[in-house]
This record gives structure tokens, C-alpha cells and sequence, in this order.
């Protein structure tokens, strides 16, 4: 990885938007602490899976079904820590 | 004696724009409204089939908020918006629909997600395939969807049946109030159409290569591929009597029949076989040939579909003469249900105009639609649909 | 509500199935009775970069079928699968083919008709515009109710219903009201489904899929199996199987329907849906709850389906629900999604026949004390003055169906 790559809750919140489709939505406008499922964003359990793909695709990591929980996908902030664990 | 099957409202977008209203217009002006197909991707071939009655842009604004269509399908919004125009039109709230059944029907089903999941698949690997698209790409999506926004909580069928599809869906939704199983019912159809699935079709050889289709013209060559939604309200006269509402048509009958003659994508010869089933529709209405007073005809300008329907009628109507005919799908195009609304529309009175692309008869068929000189109100109208692969249906509409 | 039903008894007069425990009725009854589960490695495609790797494949058809069928080159795997099925049906129901009636009918069930072949065609046409397209014919979902009708030269009305997994039943719902009508003596239903890549991976990426065989209300569960295959009942007026001395296999007593109305991919947790089509069905069966022996389970192994299904069980049969024999057919031949509902249907045919529930594997999974069933495992568990029974088929998108079927006794004997 020799380009210069943002940092990882950045790559999150572009990815968060772009994979979900959610249209007048900026990255920037997500924060890293907020809730995204249930409250916050609303996002749901199909969401959820939806980022989990993009997630594998642009860090190049598996995510087993197990890891795929409230702990880890409470916010950008749980999910950069767990990403950054993995890579 | 069983309860009478109303139509108390109608919804329905394609090529025409959103709206009953603008689908009268079209036929009013006998116009049908093409538009170029995205040839970019190379599925086409060069000489092929290069229009289509594509629904405009931006058509569902008024209809469904982006929160709820964000992950939706083209043929979820489509049917979306189809049942909120046919319910606000007859007068429901869209919500809260306990005990409603949706039916729909759909020929090829969501095409633009099957497709990206398949090179998903394909090109990037198993892996990649999108949860999201793969949810909304089966083809109960759409009725899923319709029943999720207005809380239906009846029986939710999809039917799939090509061009026989959507008064199949209508039959089997006016069982479920027939039977009692439910108290109202949503009914229709919806499909896209694809550069792909545009693409496939011609080179199947169905679809017309010029701007027109000609239904019953001596130089037919195929028919008009189309895309769109189009639903229906059902009720029951006691139901509509105690809101108060009031009624576009009654369905009287409603049938369908099978060609086993047919190959999977083609015509058969069984005309008497479908002739049957016509007969038997017609007499679940209690209605003789000579008492229906037009025929909404499912011709699409394909040579052997077109071919079949004309058998069909004459082998049921014999020496007498056929009542005016008339065949929607010049202007609506094939798939989306534009000959289930045109025909409410004929049954509710709308004015038919003239069948855009026909000129010339043909003397094998013996059938001109027709001109669009000014037609009594109907009191019967026979809506047909034969579909390729063997499977037709027909449906009687009367008076409310 | 004022309901008309029509007065004729519908009877089951043949059934055909192939899954993953073999092609005809006696395979698979066999492999049902001995609890083993036909999930395993198969070899349809190549799964390596799939998330799982196992299915309920069901293995080369008999070779003499081939020629027995017209067209056989151009038929997809879900046409072959619902033809035999269909062939079997009809034979055992004494009736010949060509059908030769005017009031015969097919209602079939199907998610994705010929998409395995249409796979094998896309691949070619995205990458530079080959393949056949002739494979393509068959694509459509009603690929194998039409290739049913063509076979059988069926006359009358031909329809495929495709509502995902209720597909099945839906059909057979829609077979039973067309003969208790009066408007086809003859109804062929059922549904047929063949494994393929585009379901394959849209369930492992719903991550609705488990590593290991699908353990149906059991403790730890994680998930679905995939199965395939078809499953085709003959339905008769009672009267009309009787008079031609043939005997019924099963009464289907009653179809109801609903839907959730809740999620696309979620089952309400209440579980009001599948109650609601429960309780439809037996309210359409004449048959009150206390009258059902068994319920053979929608039960696709998954958290949410079964502990929703669990509720629905309760909301239905109040106190009897844990009591209830429970018999997980997808344990043993996977979810046939499109045509499980017809699956279904056969072995709880079979089951009543025979007067013994067929088991799931025992083994490996333990009772799941949140769902406390009496789900039958192991051993088959004789019910020798079994009645009636419901099969249930709860659907992604929300679409629920439940069928009653009864035992036929004769009465004069």
C-alpha cells in the first residue's frame, strides 16, 4: 500500500454512503460516535450486510457471520477499530 | 349467487408518464410514446430493435419518499407508485390495509438487479454479490413491497405468466374476495425493460425493428417492448357500499386457458383449445359473442401472437361480426399491464383513438382495430391477453 | 365472513417428488423415514469462492427418462425435475398421459425456473456477446410449469406463482380453490427449483446460510440449507378418484394465506403473519386446531425464521404448542425455496400415509431451550391414528402459506 489513503473512519463514512445509497448524505456528515442502526442513521440488518461486503472488498477482509454484530457495528468508531484490527 | 368483483380504482405509469390521465390521453390521441434504448453496452444487434416504451425520468417523486426507495428496484417503485395512484384514486388511505391481498404479476421480474448480481458473480466473485440488490431482485419484490406501505396483511401472490400475467393476477385476486378470503384487493402487473432484456428479446426475434408496431397489419413484425405499472383496486359491492365509494367497472368473468402446442417462446396452433377457454369465459359472465361490445385485444403486432388472437375470435365469434377491437398495446407497448388499464379505461368510458401503426389489414386475420371514430359506452368489454409459451387469459368487464 | 368454499372434497389422488434423498416418492420417503440428511458437498458448480459449500443436490436422473421426454436437450434441470415429478404424480394417480382432459389445470411454484442455465449463458454473452440463447428459453420462472402443461397437454388453465419460499403451497392453495370451484377436475400443482449461483449467493450474503447442515429449532442454529428438486401433487374431486377406484393419498382440507407486511428479509418476531395463515387455513379446513396431529415446520434453520415460527405455533395451538410433534423436512432435503412448499406438502402426505413423522438428524444439535417443541429427531415416531396435519411455508418478503391435509379413511371398509 504505497498510495497515500485516508484514514480508515474516513474510508468508512464514504463507504457508508456510497454502498447504501444514501443520496444527500456527505461522509462528512456522518460522526464517528453516532448510532447507526436503529437510531441515528436507521440503517437495518440488510444495510448492515451491504457494508459488510464493501467493507471486505476495500480492506480485502473476510468478516465472518459471527463478528457481524451490535458490538462491532454500533458506530464508524467501533467498526475503524475492529478494521484496523484486522489489517 | 357470488358477490360482484368492482374496480374502484386505477394506477398506472409507463411510457406514458404517471397517471391514468396520461394513459388516456395516449390513447385518446392514439400516440406511442418510444423513446431511444441505451445501446451503449453492446448487448444489441447493430440492425436490431432500437426504441422502446421506456417510462421518463423522474417520474416517482410524489409517489414514494427517498427513504423508503432507497434500496428498492426499478419494478418495486414502478408498482409502488401503480398502487398508490390506484388507491388514492379510489379513494383509500394506503394504510392499514388489514385482510388486503396483493396480487402481481410480473413477466421477466426485477431485471436491472438479476443482471448487476449476475456479473457481481460473474466477474467479481460469489463474494461480492450485493444482499441488497439480491432482496430486491425476486420477483415478489414488488408485492412485497405495496403490501409493507400500505400494511396489507392478506394473501401476497406473484404470478408469473408473460403476457397472460396480468389478468391472471386480476382472477386470482378477484378468488381471494369471491371466496371471502379477503375483503379488498390490489391487482396488477409490473415489469422494466432493460437494454439487456431488450437486447435478448430481439435477438429472439419478437420485437418490431421499426417505431411502430402494426397489431393485426399485414406488415406487423413484432411487437413494442414496454415497461411500466399498472394496479387496480378491488372491492365488493357490499364492501364499496358501506365506505361509500363508487365504482370505474364490475368484473363480470374471468378465465384462462393453455396452448400445449406452444413452444417456450413462440405460438402453437391449439386455437380450439384456447377457443374453449375464451367460450367458457364469456359464458361465466353470461354472455354470448354477440353481446360483448368491444374487445381490448392483447394483439401486439407480433406475426404469430397476433396470428393466434385473430383465430381465437373468429373460431368463438363464427359468422357473426366482431365488435369493435381495439389494440392497446401500439401505444402502451408490451409488459407493464397497459392492456389491463386501457381496458378499465374503455370499460369507465374513456375515448379510444385510432391504433397507431396499423394501415393495412391482413387478409389472413381479417381484423382491422379499430379507427378511432367515436364508440358508444361499452356495457361489455372482453379484455385478451395470449401469452408466448401457451398460457392466455381473458377477463369480461361490465358496468359498475 | 361469509364464505364460499363450494362443496367438493379435494383429494390427493398421486404425488412425484426428487430431492436430494433421490428421484421418485419411495427414495425419498426412504431417506425422510431414516432421518438422513441429503445435505452435503455437490458438484452443480463450482462453489470454492462462495461463503458455504454445501447443498441437497439431487444426483443424475434415471437414465431411461431421457427418452421418455420429448425435448429433453432443451429442457433446463428445474423443467427435468418438475417433468419427472409431474410423470410420477400422474401415474400413481392411475391417470394416463396425455391427460386428455378438457378441465385439467397446472398451478405451479417456482423462485428462479432456469436461472442455473441462464448463468451458463450470461457468462458467455457478458464476456463477448456467445452462447446459445436458445438456452435462455426456458429461463423464465414459468419454465417448468409450462414445460409440465406442454408434456401433460394440458388445456386448461396454466399458471406459475413465484413468491420465494411459499411458492409451493401458494400453488397448491391456488390448485385447491380451482377444483373445489368446479373449474378443473384435474389439478396438477407443485413446484420445482434447481440449485444455481445467483440464490446461492444471495442467501450467503444475506449470511442466512449455514457452514454446516441446517439444524431447524435447534440450539445454535445459524442458518439455512440449500436444496433442490420438485414435488408435484394430482388433485381430484374425492368423488372422481373414488369412482374410478383409485384411492386418495391424502385429503387437502384447507389453504390460507397472509402476509407479514413487516420486512423484506425479516419474519415479523411476533409471528402474527404465519399465524394468521395458519389459522386461515384451518378456518378454511373446517377443521378446528385440536384436529392437527403435527406441523410439519417452514423451520429453515435460521435465528429469526424458527423462533417466529414458534410464536405463530403458540398463537395457534395455545397450550398443545410445545406438545405438538414437529417434523423439519429441511433438515433432511434443504430449502427447495420455490417448490419447499410442494416438498413440504409430499412429506406430510407421506407421514400421514404411513402413519409415522419422519425424524431429523438427532445428532450434533441439542434442544434450543427458547423453543421448547417437540421436534421429532432421531427415530420416526409412529402416530398410527394420525388425522391431520398443517405444513407451513413462511416466505422472504413476508408471504406466508399453510395447508391442512387429512388422512383419508375409508370409511366403508
Amino acid at each position: 500500500m504505497s498510495e497515500a489513503i485516508a484514514a480508515t473512519p474516513d474510508r468508512i463514512k464514504r463507504l457508508i454512503v456510497e454502498s447504501l445509497n444514501l443520496e444527500g448524505m456527505k461522509p462528512e456528515m456522518i460522526e464517528d460516535e453516532a448510532p447507526l442502526f436503529g437510531e441515528g442513521l436507521g440503517l437495518d440488518s440488510v444495510d448492515a450486510l451491504e457494508l459488510v461486503v464493501a467493507l471486505e472488498k476495500e480492506f480485502g477482509i473476510r468478516i465472518k457471520s459471527q463478528e457481524i454484530g451490535r458490538e462491532v457495528f454500533s458506530s464508524v468508531s467501533t467498526l475503524s477499530q475492529f478494521i484496523e484490527g484486522r489489517t | 349467487m357470488k358477490e360482484p368483483v368492482l374496480l374502484t380504482g386505477l394506477g398506472t405509469i409507463g411510457a406514458w408518464g404517471p397517471g391514468s390521465d396520461r394513459l388516456a390521453e395516449a390513447l385518446a390521441r392514439g400516440e406511442a410514446p418510444t423513446a431511444e434504448v441505451d445501446r451503449a453496452a453492446g448487448y444489441h444487434l447493430p440492425e436490431g430493435a432500437a426504441r422502446a416504451g421506456l417510462v421518463p425520468p423522474g417520474q416517482f417523486g410524489c409517489w414514494l419518499s427517498s427513504g423508503e426507495s432507497r434500496r428498492m428496484s426499478p419494478p418495486s417503485k414502478l408498482a409502488l407508485a401503480a398502487s398508490r395512484m390506484a388507491m388514492r384514486c379510489a379513494g383509500w388511505s394506503g394504510t392499514g390495509e388489514e385482510g388486503t391481498a396483493v396480487v402481481i404479476s410480473t413477466a421477466f421480474g426485477p431485471s436491472t438487479n438479476t443482471e448487476i448480481l449476475l456479473k457481481q458473480i460473474l466477474n467479481e466473485g460469489p463474494e461480492a454479490a450485493s444482499p441488497t440488490l439480491f432482496t430486491e431482485s425476486v420477483a415478489n419484490a414488488p408485492a412485497a413491497q405495496i403490501a409493507i406501505a400500505c400494511q396489507a396483511t392478506g394473501p401476497s401472490l406473484t404470478v408469473s405468466q408473460r403476457e397472460a400475467g396480468p389478468l391472471i393476477a386480476l382472477g386470482r385476486a378477484a378468488g381471494e374476495l369471491t371466496t371471502g378470503r379477503s375483503p379488498r384487493a390490489l391487482a396488477g402487473a409490473v415489469d422494466e425493460m432493460t437494454p439487456l432484456l431488450h437486447a435478448l428479446l430481439d435477438r429472439f426475434g419478437a420485437l418490431t425493428r421499426e417505431e411502430v408496431a402494426r397489431p393485426f397489419d399485414r406488415r406487423r413484425s413484432g411487437f413494442l417492448a414496454g415497461e411500466g405499472a399498472t394496479v387496480v383496486t378491488l372491492e365488493t359491492a357490499t364492501g364499496l357500499k358501506e365506505r361509500g365509494g363508487r365504482a370505474l367497472a364490475r368484473l363480470l368473468a374471468w378465465g384462462n386457458a393453455f396452448d400445449p402446442t406452444a413452444p417456450p417462446t413462440g405460438w402453437g396452433t391449439g386455437v380450439e383449445a384456447l377457443a374453449r377457454g375464451l367460450r367458457k369465459t364469456l359464458s361465466r359472465a353470461g354472455l354470448r359473442p354477440e353481446d360483448v361490445d368491444l374487445v381490448v385485444s392483447g394483439a401486439s403486432g407480433s406475426r404469430g401472437g397476433d396470428r393466434l388472437e385473430a383465430r381465437v375470435l373468429r373460431s368463438v365469434w363464427g359468422d357473426s361480426p366482431l365488435p369493435p377491437v381495439t389494440a392497446p398495446k401500439a401505444v402502451t407497448g408490451e409488459y407493464g399491464g397497459g392492456v389491463l388499464g386501457a381496458a378499465v379505461l374503455a370499460a369507465a368510458g374513456s375515448p379510444l383513438g385510432a391504433t397507431p401503426g396499423f394501415a393495412e389489414p391482413d387478409p389472413e386475420l381479417g381484423i382491422a382495430p379499430h379507427d378511432g371514430s367515436p364508440l358508444p359506452l361499452p356495457a361489455t368489454v372482453l379484455v385478451t391477453s395470449l401469452a408466448a409459451g401457451g398460457a392466455a387469459a381473458w377477463a369480461v368487464l361490465g358496468r359498475p | 365472513m361469509q364464505r364460499d368454499r363450494g362443496s367438493r372434497v379435494v383429494a390427493v389422488s398421486g404425488v412425484g417428488a426428487v430431492c436430494g434423498l433421490g428421484w421418485g416418492v419411495d427414495a425419498v420417503w426412504k431417506g425422510l423415514r431414516a432421518g438422513r440428511a441429503g445435505i452435503g458437498p455437490f458438484r452443480r458448480f463450482d462453489h470454492a469462492r462462495h461463503r458455504t459449500h454445501l447443498a441437497a443436490e439431487a444426483g443424475a436422473p434415471p437414465p431411461e427418462l431421457a427418452r421418455a421426454i420429448p425435448g429433453w436437450g432443451r429442457l433446463s434441470i428445474a423443467d427435468r425435475f418438475a417433468l419427472f415429478a409431474s410423470r410420477e404424480a400422474v401415474e400413481r394417480a392411475g391417470l394416463s398421459i396425455p391427460l386428455g382432459e378438457e378441465d385439467a389445470g397446472v398451478y405451479f411454484g417456482s423462485s428462479t425456473g432456469g436461472m442455473f442455465e441462464s448463468e451458463l449463458f450470461f457468462e458467455e454473452f457478458l464476456r463477448d456477446r456467445g452462447g446459445r440463447l436458445s438456452s435462455l428459453a426456458s429461463q423464465q420462472v414459468n419454465g417448468p410449469g409450462d414445460a409440465v402443461a406442454r408434456h401433460l397437454g394440458v388445456t386448461g388453465p396454466v399458471e406459475t406463482l413465484s413468491s420465494a419460499c411459499a411458492s409451493g403451497a401458494l400453488a397448491l392453495g391456488a390448485a385447491l380453490e380451482a377444483v373445489r370451484s368446479g373449474e378443473v377436475e384435474v389439478a396438477i400443482a407443485g413446484g420445482s427449483d434447481s440449485l444455481c449461483q445467483l440464490t446461492y449467493a444471495g442467501f450467503n450474503a444475506l449470511r442466512s446460510v449455514d457452514e454446516v447442515p441446517c439444524r431447524p429449532f435447534r440450539a445454535g442454529r445459524a442458518g439455512m440449507s440449500f436444496g433442490e428438486g420438485a414435488a408435484v401433487l394430482v388433485l381430484e374431486p374425492l368423488e372422481r378418484v373414488l369412482a374410478r377406484g383409485a384411492e386418495p393419498l391424502a385429503v387437502l382440507a384447507g389453504a390460507g394465506a397472509s402476509c407479514d407486511a413487516h420486512h423484506m428479509t425479516a419474519p415479523d418476531p411476533s409471528g402474527k403473519g404465519a399465524a394468521a395463515a395458519l389459522s386461515a387455513a384451518l378456518a378454511d379446513s373446517g377443521l378446528p386446531a385440536e384436529a392437527i396431529d403435527f406441523v410439519n415446520v417452514h423451520g429453515t434453520g435460521t435465528p429469526l425464521n424458527d423462533a417466529a415460527e414458534w410464536q405463530a405455533l403458540r398463537q395457534v395451538f395455545g397450550e398443545r404448542a410445545a406438545e405438538l410433534p414437529l417434523v423439519a423436512t429441511k433438515a433432511l432435503v434443504g430449502h427447495l425455496l420455490g417448490c419447499s412448499g410442494s416438498l413440504e406438502a409430499v412429506a406430510t402426505i407421506l407421514c400421514l400415509r404411513h402413519g409415522e413423522l419422519h425424524p431429523a438428524p438427532g445428532a450434533g444439535a441439542g434442544a434450543d431451550p427458547e423453543l421448547p417443541v417437540s421436534l421429532v429427531v432421531d427415530e420416526p415416531l409412529p402416530l398410527p391414528g394420525v388425522r391431520a396435519a398443517v405444513s407451513t411455508s413462511l416466505a422472504f418478503g413476508g408471504s406466508n402459506a399453510a395447508l391442512v391435509f387429512s388422512r383419508w379413511m375409508d370409511r366403508t371398509a
